[in-house]
């Protein structure tokens, strides 16, 4: 397959392609950079290839990899809906002419270049934006190119290798006004940060420019939507991130390899379990780790109960919002996440933050009464799940607020890279666990919903039939699962088991080793997804083969989700902006990274 | 300074004098100063205000199984000009903190700042060039409480710890 595309790629476009790699089942091809537009036409549209799907972009400092020219590089991820096929392109950049390498990122040095994307596949729009703004990569021909995440009067781009992590150190005396601590708070910026910039084709004359958030109850969390009116009419909405945003990139860049997963609880902090799924299984790639069958299947039951935990967040937050019933579906809803809380608490000891995935297994083996826990919480489960169906599904208000409410269709959708329920509702059955199985999920017997009115009532009912589905996954899984080792036997990723360490000199040297050091996984770069509850979670791994990655991208389904706000919220009621945002279930700690 | 009121009960002011004998409400007997502070702890309003994975917890503290409102904490304002409390659940990135700053400014006295865990408190484990290290560089904490994330049992602590605090406010809580 790869041959043949390459063989047509060279017949299309002439000396466009330089290179092209395997690595761990993934493609790469290293494209010259004038290229990028006639490259990306041809992957998009050929009958052959159709990768409709851009599922990233994101950029390469090589400052530090003992290659200092050409230093920066655009790694584009892409998707063939009708093909199941992922391919990665690997831009290198020209640098900048006035100083050979790169600058520090300062107003007015120059950056380095590259051709937009951003016709071809419209959800190029906001990764351009923030991969300009935080490895200062100009992208040419962008219709908007600001910045994203950090305040607009910045300076530097953080991601790059030669800016520092940052921070401070923190003393906990009481003494606020020894001069010792004179130095802190530097770090706050001067500028007011709420009067960022609007796009330039808002008329603020002529409507009236309504500012939502960054502190506002139906935003969940801190966004900002800076939306034109007309009378009642939404003309516009400009969403305005990085209100949290937390540098969990350059923060992995500087921790090893196992030291991140903590931080995946912090993204999405409603499903922890799916992030910590979707990253160990990033680095068991790179490092090609075979994972005992035990532990797949635990880890298919506790990323089925978060799922059912974090739709539970939205449906309770959702009818909140919209106030179908006020109040009592929010309660009833998190009544049953309690529950599921409870279950991993017993698993890990934390309620929300449970770091229990590890590289090669499980952090320690189940308690005794899991299985006994998560039965007795199906079968209270399906009750309750009853009671949601009577609270909303017919409900008369749920249905007018709802009904035909932010429709975004297929192609629509597709174009701006929407994963998850959302494309599901709007009748594409995009499903990784269903078409690229992980895990144990080809073992498993389920469907994906799908629905074809593509508003929010068809993301409601998806979602729905999602929970039956989880439920279905996790009783299956449970009859299927049979006792096992709790970790993988590779002593240079797993730690070895205690008894081992008095007895055998090899396994105390192992221990030390991984203690100490961490693991080293081989040179190369990977790109893992993960079907989380509100989209794809990508994780892509650069490592240069030391126990630290190189360079960390994570793609977060909400921050890709949240760009068809416009689409959606257009032409229709500023009351209705609420819904969609409900509709679309985000959450920031995940948008804003 | 005394005051006399037609409270019935008496157990959190001075002294008491109900009618004994009909029943009905008598009268309390108590400082201004001692009642104000009597009103304020056990009605603290909070701003419907989350950051980020503490605004989960604090949601599930105001849910049913912990039920914030046994604290009288249930009244969650959407206006910072009607909140008494601003728990700052989660980070403080450098975007966010002029804009916290102007909540915080928007609140009427008397106000109080419950910075809810590690990262509100100190930074957490986010010691990086986006987020500030504890919000305590910018606003004046009442209650800090350590967790990542704190657990809603440990949220009703700092309210309990707050509510000493507002009954110890001298001056009528009035700062200079």
């Amino acid at each position: 397959m790869t041959e043949k595309l390459i063989e047509k790629l060279n017949a299309k476009v002439p000396s466009a392609l330089k290179d092209h790699s395997e690595f761990r089942g993934d493609t790469t091809l290293f494209i010259n950079a004038e290229h990028v537009r006639d490259v990306a036409s041809f992957l998009k549209d050929d009958e052959d290839t159709q990768y409709d799907l851009l599922v990233d972009i994101y950029g390469t400092d090589r400052l530090k990899l003992g290659q200092s020219s050409p230093r920066f590089a655009v790694n584009y991820e892409l998707y063939s809906i009708s093909k199941n096929k992922f391919v990665r392109l690997i831009v290198d950049l020209v640098d900048p002419a006035r100083n050979g390498n790169g600058g520090s990122g300062k107003f007015g040095e120059p950056l380095p270049k590259v051709a937009s994307v951003t016709d071809i596949w419209p959800t190029a729009n906001w990764l351009e934006r923030e991969t300009y703004d935080l490895m200062g990569i100009e992208f040419e021909n962008h219709p908007w190119l600001q910045r994203i995440m950090m305040p607009d009067n910045w300076v530097g781009h953080p991601l790059r290798k030669d800016y520092p992590l940052g921070g401070e150190p923190v003393y906990f005396e009481k003494d606020r006004n020894n001069p010792r601590f004179a130095h802190l708070g530097k770090q706050i910026m001067a500028g007011p940060s709420f009067e960022t910039e609007l796009p330039e084709e808002m008329d603020t004359d002529g409507h009236m420019v309504l500012n939502l958030g960054p502190h506002h109850p139906a935003t969940h969390g801190v966004l900002r939507l800076a939306t034109e009116l007309d009378g009642e009419k939404v003309v516009r909405v400009t969403p305005e991130l990085g209100y949290l945003h937390s540098g969990f990139e350059k923060t992995g860049e500087n921790k090893r390899y196992e030291k991140f997963i903590p931080y995946c609880d912090r993204m999405d902090y409603v499903s922890p379990m799916n992030n910590n799924l979707a990253y160990v299984m990033a680095v068991e790639k790179l490092m090609d780790v075979e994972i005992p069958e035990h532990v797949q299947y635990v880890r298919v039951i506790l990323c089925e109960l978060q799922r059912i935990a974090s739709h539970m967040i939205w449906l309770g937050t959702h009818a909140m919002d919209v106030g179908g019933t006020p109040h009592a579906a929010p309660l009833y809803c998190f009544m049953m996440r309690e529950r599921i809380l409870d279950i991993f608490e017993m698993v890990c000891g934390a309620r929300m933050t449970t770091s229990y995935f590890s590289v090669g297994g499980l952090r320690w083996p189940l308690p005794g009464a899991f299985m006994d826990a998560v039965r007795a919480f199906l079968k209270e489960f399906s009750g309750y799940y009853h009671d949601y169906h009577v609270m909303l599904t017919k409900n008369p208000l749920w249905l007018s607020r709802l009904k035909g409410i932010g429709i975004l269709k297929a192609e629509e959708a597709i174009a701006l890279g929407i994963t998850g329920p959302l494309l599901r509702a709007a009748g594409v059955p995009l499903d990784l666990r269903k078409v690229r199985p992980y895990c144990v999920y080809d073992q498993l017997d389920f469907e994906v919903p799908t629905s074809t009115e593509a508003d929010s009532y068809a993301r409601y009912t998806v979602r729905m039939e999602e929970l039956q589905q989880s439920m279905r996954i996790i009783e299956q899984a449970m009859n299927q699962i049979k006792p096992g080792p709790y970790r993988t036997a590779d002593r240079k990723v797993a730690l070895p088991p205690r008894h081992e360490i008095s007895t055998s000199m090899e396994s105390l040297i192992h221990h030390f080793k991984l203690v100490t050091e961490g693991y080293r996984p081989p040179e190369g770069q990977v790109y893992f997804i993960g079907e989380n509850p509100k989209g794809w979670l990508g994780f892509g791994l650069i490592s240069d083969g030391t126990a630290n990655p190189y360079r960390l991208r994570v793609r977060g389904p909400s921050f890709v989700n949240l760009q068809a706000t416009n689409t959606m919220a257009r032409g229709g009621f500023i009351s209705d902006l609420i819904t969609i945002i409900g509709s679309i279930d985000i959450v920031l700690g995940e948008v804003d990274r | 300074m005394g005051v006399a009121v037609g409270a019935p009960q008496g157990g959190a002011l001075g002294g008491t004098q109900a009618h004994a004998k009909d029943g009905s409400a008598g009268f309390a007997l108590a400082k201004l100063e001692e009642l104000v502070n009597w009103g304020r702890a056990n009605s603290v309003w909070p701003l419907t205000f989350g950051l980020a994975c503490c605004a989960i917890e604090q949601i599930s503290a105001a849910a049913s199984r912990f039920d914030i409102a046994r604290f009288g904490s249930e009244v969650f304002r959407a206006s910072p000009r009607q909140a008494d409390l601003l728990i700052v659940s989660g980070r403080v990135s450098n975007k966010m903190a002029p804009v916290i700053k102007r909540i915080y400014d928007q609140m009427s006295d008397p106000k109080w700042v419950v910075a809810m865990g590690d990262c509100a408190s100190c930074g957490g484990p986010f010691n990086n060039y986006a987020i500030i290290q504890g919000v305590d560089k910018m606003l004046p904490v009442d209650v800090y409480v350590p967790g990542c994330p704190p657990r809603p049992e440990a949220l009703f602590y700092a309210l309990e710890k707050l509510r000493e605090k507002i009954k110890a406010e001298e001056k009528l809580g009035v700062r200079e």
